[in-house]
C-alpha cells in the first residue's frame, strides 16, 4: 500500500509572550505576529497522522504486506530536521515544497500545492494529514485537497486498522460520536484527536542508516502550480487581527502550608460552588 | 428563551443534517448564530437533509426558521450534502450558507465554495453581510488572535463555531414546509461501508457540570492525574484533562476539555497543573469563576483566572477534596 502523508511545523505559539501577541494586532498588513524566532514544531495533528501511518506499516509487515511511506511538506528549510527524522523511521522518500512566500491563512494554495505534489508522488493509495493546523486552524484543507483530486475523504480520524482483507477500518469522531467504518481507497483521512497521538522516536542507529538520504524540494514551478492563481480561488483574505482579552482579576490565594491554601480556596470559592451543585 | 427573527437582506439558507443525531444541537447553534452572530437582516430559511420526508417533517419543528424545505440524502453522507446544496444554491439565488460546527459543516462548506466558486470559513463567530463582502471572524494563532476576514465571491459558505451551541434560543413556534429540494442525480455510492456508531458522544459530565476539576501538563505524570481525578470524585466535581495530558495517554481522550474536546459552564472550574492555552482556555472560559492552582507564576493561566494558588496541585486538590469530605461527613452527624 502506498501511503503519503503530508505534514507541516509551525512555531510553537505556545512559547509566544503577550506582548508578541499584542504586536501582531492591526489591519491588513500590519497583522502580522513575528515567529521567525519562535521554536518549530510538528503540528501535533500531522504528527498523530504520521504515526497512524507508521502503525498501518507495522501491522502490513505484521502480515508480510508491504507499505511504501512517503512525508510531503509544504515549508522552508526550518521543515529539513523534521523531514531527516521521519526518514529513519522509515519514511522511505520525504518530499519538501519551498513555496517562497508566505501561505498563512491562504489554505487554496497550500492544498493546490499538496494536491499536485501527491500527483507527482504518484496519488498515493492513502493520503493521511491533520485535521487541522495553524495559524489558520480553519481545517479546510484535506477537503480542498480532496476537490482537486476527486477523492473521498473522512476528517477527525481516530485510529486505522489494517485486516487482512485489504481494505481499511477506520474510527472517527463524527459529530454524534465515535463511529467506525470500512473504506475503500483511494481515499483522504484527516487526522484528529487520534487514539495514538505521538510519534515516536528513532533511535540513533535508525539515524544513522538514512544520514546520506535527502529531502527532494520541489518548488510550485516544478509541479506547475501558480500561486497567486491558485490563493485566489479561496476568495477569503485576512482583514486585521485583533487580540483577544481573556484577562481576569487573578487574586493572589496565600498561606503557609497547602492545606492553608486549600482552605482559603474552599472558604472562598468551593463551598459556594458545593452549594449551588 | 426567545425567537429568531429573519428579514430582508441577503437569501440565507441554514443547512441541518437531520440524518446524524447531533440535529437538535445544530438546530440550537444555528438559531443562536441568526439572533446573535449574523449583524445584519438577512432572508433566511432552513433546508433540512433526512432520510426520508416524513421523517424531515418531523425535523422541520427543530428549524430556527419559520420556512423549510426538505431535501433527502442517505445518512452519513456529507458530500452528497455538499452536491445538492452546490447545484442548489446558485438555482435558488442563495448568498449565504450556514452550517452548524463540526466535521460535516467544515467538509459541506468547504466543497460548496469551491463547486460553486464561493468562499468558505469555518468555525466563524460572526459574520456582517455586505453588498460587496462578508466579513466574518473567527479565533486564529490556537485561539490567541481573532481573526477579521473578508468573503469576496458568492456563495459565502459558512460552519459556525462551536460556541454557539450554548445559545438558548427557540425554534420557530411555526412551520411551513415551501417543498423538497431535488436530490442530485448520479451520486455514486460512500466510499464507507458497514458504518457503525461504534460509541454515542460520552456523557462525561463535563459539559453539564457545575464543579469542575481539570488537571494539565504540569501535573506531572499518569499517576498524579489519576489522583487529582480521585480528589475531584471525592468532591463530587466533574474532571476533564488538558489536550497534552490526553495526548500522553495519561486520561482518556473523552476527558479532553478545549476546541477539540469538550466546553462547560460550570460555577467553578479548578485548573490544576494548566498553562493556560487559548485552545484549553476555550473550553473553560465560561466559567463564572476560575482557580488556577500552578506552582509557575509566569504561567498564562494565572491572568486568566480569578484566584490563583502557587503550590503544588495535587497536594491542594487533594487537600480540598479532604476538607470537602470532613465537611460533609460534619453535616450528615449534625442532621
Amino acid at each position: 500500500m502506498r501511503i503519503l502523508v503530508c505534514c507541516k511545523v509551525t512555531p510553537d505559539f505556545e512559547a509566544l509572550r503577550e506582548s508578541e501577541w499584542a504586536a501582531g494586532a492591526g489591519s491588513e498588513s500590519e497583522a502580522r505576529v513575528e515567529t521567525r524566532f519562535t521554536p518549530r514544531v510538528l503540528n501535533c495533528f500531522d504528527e498523530a497522522a504520521l504515526e497512524t501511518a507508521l502503525r498501518l506499516s507495522d501491522q502490513l509487515a505484521a502480515r508480510g504486506e508491504e507499505a511504501a511511506l512517503a512525508a510531503l511538506s509544504v515549508g522552508g528549510q526550518e521543515t529539513e530536521p523534521f523531514l531527516a527524522t521521519l526518514r529513519a523511521l522509515g519514511f522511505e522518500r520525504t518530499v519538501r515544497v519551498s513555496p517562497g512566500a508566505d501561505l498563512d491563512f491562504r489554505p487554496a494554495a497550500t492544498a493546490a500545492l499538496i494536491a499536485a505534489a501527491a500527483r507527482y508522488l504518484g496519488g498515493g493509495e492513502l493520503i493521511l494529514l491533520g485535521d487541522r493546523a495553524g495559524p489558520g486552524d480553519g481545517g479546510t484543507v484535506p477537503f480542498r485537497v480532496a476537490e482537486e483530486l476527486g477523492r473521498p475523504c473522512l476528517s477527525r480520524v481516530t485510529d486505522v486498522e489494517a485486516p487482512a482483507d485489504g481494505r481499511l477500518r477506520v474510527g472517527w469522531t463524527a459529530d454524534d460520536g465515535l463511529r467506525r467504518a470500512t473504506i475503500s481507497r483511494p481515499c483522504i483521512l484527516a487526522v484528529g484527536n487520534a487514539v495514538v497521538a505521538h510519534l515516536r522516536v528513532p533511535t540513533l542507529g535508525d539515524r544513522l542508516v538514512v544520514r546520506h538520504h535527502v529531502t527532494e524540494v520541489l518548488s510550485p514551478a516544478d509541479l506547475g502550480v501558480d500561486l497567486e492563481t491558485a490563493a485566489a480561488a479561496g476568495t477569503c483574505s485576512l482583514m486585521g487581527l485583533d487580540p483577544v482579552d481573556r484577562s481576569r482579576q487573578a487574586e493572589l490565594i496565600v498561606g503557609d502550608t497547602s492545606r492553608d491554601r486549600a482552605r482559603a480556596v474552599y472558604d472562598a470559592y468551593v463551598r459556594k460552588a458545593l452549594e449551588e451543585t | 428563551m426567545s425567537e429568531v427573527a429573519t428579514g430582508n437582506g441577503p437569501k440565507t439558507v441554514v443547512a441541518l443534517d437531520g440524518t446524524c443525531g447531533s440535529v437538535e444541537r445544530q438546530a440550537r447553534a444555528l438559531a443562536g448564530f441568526l439572533r446573535g452572530g449574523v449583524h445584519g437582516d438577512v432572508c433566511v430559511e432552513t433546508w433540512v437533509f433526512c432520510d426520508d420526508v416524513c421523517a424531515g417533517e418531523r425535523l422541520a419543528l427543530l428549524a430556527p426558521t419559520g420556512d423549510v424545505r426538505l431535501a433527502e440524502m442517505p445518512a452519513t453522507r456529507p458530500d452528497v450534502m455538499a452536491a445538492v446544496l452546490a447545484e442548489a444554491l446558485p438555482a435558488h439565488g442563495v448568498e449565504l450558507l450556514l452550517l452548524a460546527g463540526g466535521a460535516t459543516g467544515t467538509e459541506v462548506a468547504t466543497r460548496v465554495a469551491l463547486r460553486t466558486g464561493g468562499g468558505a470559513l469555518t468555525d466563524v463567530l460572526d459574520v456582517e453581510p455586505g453588498s460587496e463582502v462578508a466579513v466574518c471572524r473567527r479565533d486564529v494563532y490556537s485561539g490567541h488572535m481573532r481573526g477579521r476576514f473578508a468573503l469576496t465571491a458568492r456563495p459565502w459558505c459558512l460552519s459556525i463555531d462551536s460556541s454557539w451551541q450554548d445559545a438558548l434560543v427557540a425554534p420557530a413556534l411555526e412551520h411551513r414546509v415551501l417543498g423538497v429540494v431535488d436530490a442530485v442525480a448520479g451520486t455514486g455510492p460512500s466510499f464507507l461501508e458497514d458504518v457503525e456508531l461504534a460509541a454515542p458522544a460520552p456523557d462525561t459530565g463535563i459539559a453539564d457540570s457545575r464543579f469542575l476539576v481539570v488537571a494539565g501538563r504540569g501535573v506531572g505524570s499518569s499517576q498524579r492525574v489519576r489522583r487529582v481525578e480521585a480528589a475531584a470524585r471525592r468532591m463530587g466535581a466533574a474532571f476533564g484533562v488538558t489536550r497534552p495530558v490526553a495526548m500522553n495517554a495519561w486520561a482518556p481522550m473523552d476527558r479532553l476539555v478545549g476546541i477539540s474536546g469538550a466546553r462547560a459552564a460550570p460555577a467553578l472550574c479548578l485548573v490544576v497543573g494548566a498553562s493556560g492555552a487559548p485552545a484549553f482556555y476555550w473550553g473553560i472560559e465560561r466559567s463564572d469563576r476560575i482557580v488556577a492552582v500552578d506552582p509557575d507564576e509566569h504561567a498564562p493561566i494565572a491572568a486568566a483566572a480569578d484566584a490563583v494558588v502557587r503550590d503544588d496541585g495535587v497536594a491542594v486538590v487533594e487537600a480540598l477534596a479532604e476538607i470537602v469530605t470532613r465537611r460533609r461527613s460534619k453535616g450528615r452527624r449534625t442532621t
